[in-house]
């Protein structure tokens, strides 16, 4: 009995000395944030103290590292790194006037990185992974600045890059467009179209001649989920709304046709029953985009960082410009597109060399012809953007009133809460990745939609089954 | 009982060439993916011979980008200190189990079944930080810490022919003065060679497929094959026809093994099912 005792009391005393240990590191964590944060936010850090130190920098995007694999003269694959290795070139400069050294090194995914922030490792100072929850981020990202100082930086920006309403997880300093129409001219011209028509029946007619013709109109590359996140946007252009897919919270069957989102996946499904999908499956995504480089495929329906990757895999002689960047046609609200931040780029919270990481993301910022190459526009205040050539015909249209302009909506708690149904409900596939919506694309056959109507059904079942005991509602 | 015989014969013929068809289809495409160019290989089904049979710019391009030679070497070097200590620690441990007896036996063998139990990635959360605790991770040593831990099997294996071994020898070498270790060195470990080149074959080809614990411990500078042939895939896209002629090019020490060690592999997996 005396042993249970002691036994207790020394379980209770490594209880409250653990729960006092936890306390005050989550207050010291907080404070230095703030601190940090505002230490910044008056001008640029003397530098010169850090002259030496050598920053670590983690980024999925191999491609600004390691060069964009394009084809040489044979067709065999190749690095281009004297022309595209721009993230290489802008450390190289960033060591040059500052004298702290830069080592890169790439991932494949945020997965790599994980086990090392989970041990709480200091190896890791900057890091670039956009896949990550917002919990992830306030776990192992430092505190970039506050969302008011972000506004002040960014403008409205700042309210869609990965914050928790206090605090910016990973700044974002360029914008883009997103998502629209990735075309090959080539293609469309010979399917007798000059540019991408302006309503859902001049583009549907413009895929069956492509088809006609003997290319592919679409290219989805639906093996991966991934590439179906654009569903998100494009349904906001569907309701000339950005929010509709967090507004799925408002309704009891999102996934009904007479509902925006439902109606953007009908729509998908009516273009594969068409047959406007390729129609074997690519093995990787590269091949997707060699498809519509080489003019196999007439488009994609992605984001503006998908269109220098294309344009470096255009074949040898070929002009490069051939692949273009147009706004989706009016599919009955309107004709838009989105503006977004672009570029994901934080502090590891473990990182021993912060100051030095947080000069190296601030010399990103502030390098627009970098952005620029990167297939964004630089965004920050006081920097004067470089516009790449791609976003010609989105801005001439958007200059004309042709198109509108929707803005990338906030994370808020709707935005949480509609997620939160939908994870748990099993119809997300990864985070922030719908791939599971559209099982009734893969179900569809194009005379016999009974699957579809089943496959909708059973997800509004599920989606009002999930709101109804997580007690969730639009606020 | 000729007839029987007869269809015996045929349907051991048809069953085998079913399994060779089976075994060397996935390896067609990937030869003829190794041969394309990039461009031939994104515009071509995967069963689609290559225009040039000679075309050997993949091969050089994996092995100069992806440092294959580098992390080919790795690999030796890891898979020849690990098996060389697995093989003596389980040899050392089986007979120790087999030959004496002492309180907590059975507990100890209970403990190793046991492992055979749990998949090893759910340890790895546990293992990671113990191994990070250490200041193992990114060196050699991690994975050779961990490939070297005695298995259940390798001790099954070794007890099942330490059972034919007589006892009788042991007792000789102990009237003439010899320590236990020392029965171990010259009677004992001599003797267990059939069942340390079993383990050295199944262990050997499960470390050199091995991906998940290199790729988890090594990050950069000590590249495994698997490792540095994953370093090809790329956030979206992949070349896979690159990819493909790295994979021919790591069946190659595989092939050499083979046809050197063929006849310790037949007996050594004969015995090990004999046993």
């Amino acid at each position: 009995m005396k042993l249970r005792k002691i036994l207790s009391l020394l379980l209770v005393l490594v209880l409250a000395f653990s729960i006092a240990g936890c306390k005050d590191k989550a207050v010291d964590t907080s404070k230095k944030a703030g601190e940090e944060a505002g230490e910044d936010k008056g001008g640029k850090t003397d530098l010169s103290d850090l002259k030496g130190t050598t920053i670590k920098v983690y980024t999925h995007g191999g491609n600004r590292v390691l060069g964009e694999e394009k084809k040489d003269a044979d067709g065999n694959t190749y690095r281009d790194v004297e022309n595209t290795a721009f993230l290489k070139y802008l450390a190289e400069r960033f060591t040059e006037e500052t004298g702290i050294k830069v080592e890169l090194n790439v991932v494949t995914n945020e997965d790599e990185l994980r086990p090392f922030f989970q041990v709480e490792d200091d190896s890791v100072d900057v890091y670039t992974c956009p896949n990550w929850s917002l919990a992830e981020w306030a776990k192992y990202a430092e505190p970039y600045c506050t969302v008011e100082e972000g506004k002040e930086l960014y403008g409205d920006y700042a309210a869609a890059m990965p914050n928790d309403g206090t605090y910016i997880y990973s700044i974002m300093p360029g914008k883009a467009y997103n998502q629209a129409v990735v075309y090959n001219e080539e293609v469309i011209k010979a399917a007798g179209y000059d540019e991408i028509p302006g309503t859902l029946e001049e583009f549907n007619a413009m895929c069956e001649a492509i088809k006609a013709n003997g290319a592919t109109p679409i290219s989805m590359h639906r093996v991966e989920n991934w590439p179906l996140a654009t569903v998100q946007d494009f349904a906001g252009y569907v309701a000339g709304n950005a929010n509709v897919f967090t507004e799925c919270l408002k309704t009891e069957n999102p996934f009904s046709e007479d509902a925006p989102f439902g109606k953007t996946i009908k729509m998908y499904t009516e273009w594969k029953a068409k047959g406007f999908f390729e129609p074997e499956q690519y093995t990787d995504f590269g091949v997707a985009m060699d498809s519509v480089a080489y003019g196999r495929a007439a488009m994609m329906l992605f984001g503006s960082w998908v269109v220098p990757q294309i344009q470096g895999r255009v074949p040898d002689g070929k002009d490069p410009a051939i692949i273009k960047f147009a706004p989706a046609p009016d599919f009955g609200a309107g004709r838009y597109v989105l503006a977004a931040p672009a570029d994901n780029w934080a502090i590891c919270k473990f990182s021993k060399n912060k100051e030095a990481a947080r000069a190296f993301i601030e010399y990103i910022a502030e390098d627009a012809q970098f952005i620029a190459d990167s297939g964004f526009i630089a965004n920050k205040k006081g920097v004067t953007p470089v516009v790449p050539e791609l976003y010609s015909i989105i801005n001439e249209m958007v200059d004309a009133g042709k198109c509108k302009v929707l803005f990338s909506p906030a994370t808020d708690d709707n935005t949480l809460a509609n997620q939160e149904i939908l994870e748990e409900a099993g119809l997300y596939a990864d985070y922030k990745y719908v791939g599971l919506l559209f099982d009734s694309l893969d179900v569809t056959k194009p005379d016999d939609w009974s699957a579809y109507e089943a496959q909708v059904k059973v997800q509004n079942e599920t989606y009002a089954r999930y709101k109804k005991e997580l007690g969730l509602e639009w606020k | 009982m000729i007839w029987e015989s007869k269809l015996y014969k045929v349907s051991r013929y048809i069953f085998l060439t079913a399994a060779c068809i089976f075994v060397i289809i996935p390896i067609i495409p990937l030869v003829f993916m190794a041969l394309k160019t990039g461009a031939e290989y994104s515009s071509t089904s995967v069963l689609t011979p290559p225009k040039n049979w000679l075309n050997t710019y993949n091969f050089k391009y994996a092995i100069k980008v992806g440092k294959l030679g580098k992390a080919l070497l790795n690999t030796a070097i890891l898979l020849t200190i690990s098996l060389t200590l697995q093989i003596v620690f389980t040899s050392m441990v089986s007979y120790v189990l087999h030959r004496f007896d002492f309180k907590g036996k059975k507990i100890v063998m209970t403990l190793f079944t046991l492992t055979m139990f749990i998949p090893v990635v759910t340890t790895q959360t546990v293992v990671f930080q113990i191994i990070y605790r250490m200041r193992l991770v990114n060196k050699m040593a991690s994975v050779i810490l961990l490939y070297s831990g005695v298995g259940i099997v390798g001790i099954y294996i070794m007890l099942n022919l330490l059972s034919s071994i007589s006892k009788e020898l042991d007792e000789s070498a102990l009237i003439d003065g010899a320590s236990y270790f020392r029965i171990f060195r010259s009677i004992i470990f001599p003797l267990l060679r059939p069942a340390c080149t079993t383990m050295l074959i199944l262990n050997g080809i499960g470390y050199y497929n091995d991906f998940f614990i290199p790729n988890l411990y090594l990050r950069k500078d000590v590249q495994t094959f698997t490792v540095a042939l994953y370093k090809f895939f790329g956030n979206t896209a992949t070349p896979f026809e690159i990819v493909a002629a790295a994979i021919l090019l790591g069946i190659v020490p595989i092939g050499i093994a083979y046809l050197l060690l063929q006849r310790y592999i037949f007996y050594g997996l004969a015995g090990a099912i004999k046993s």
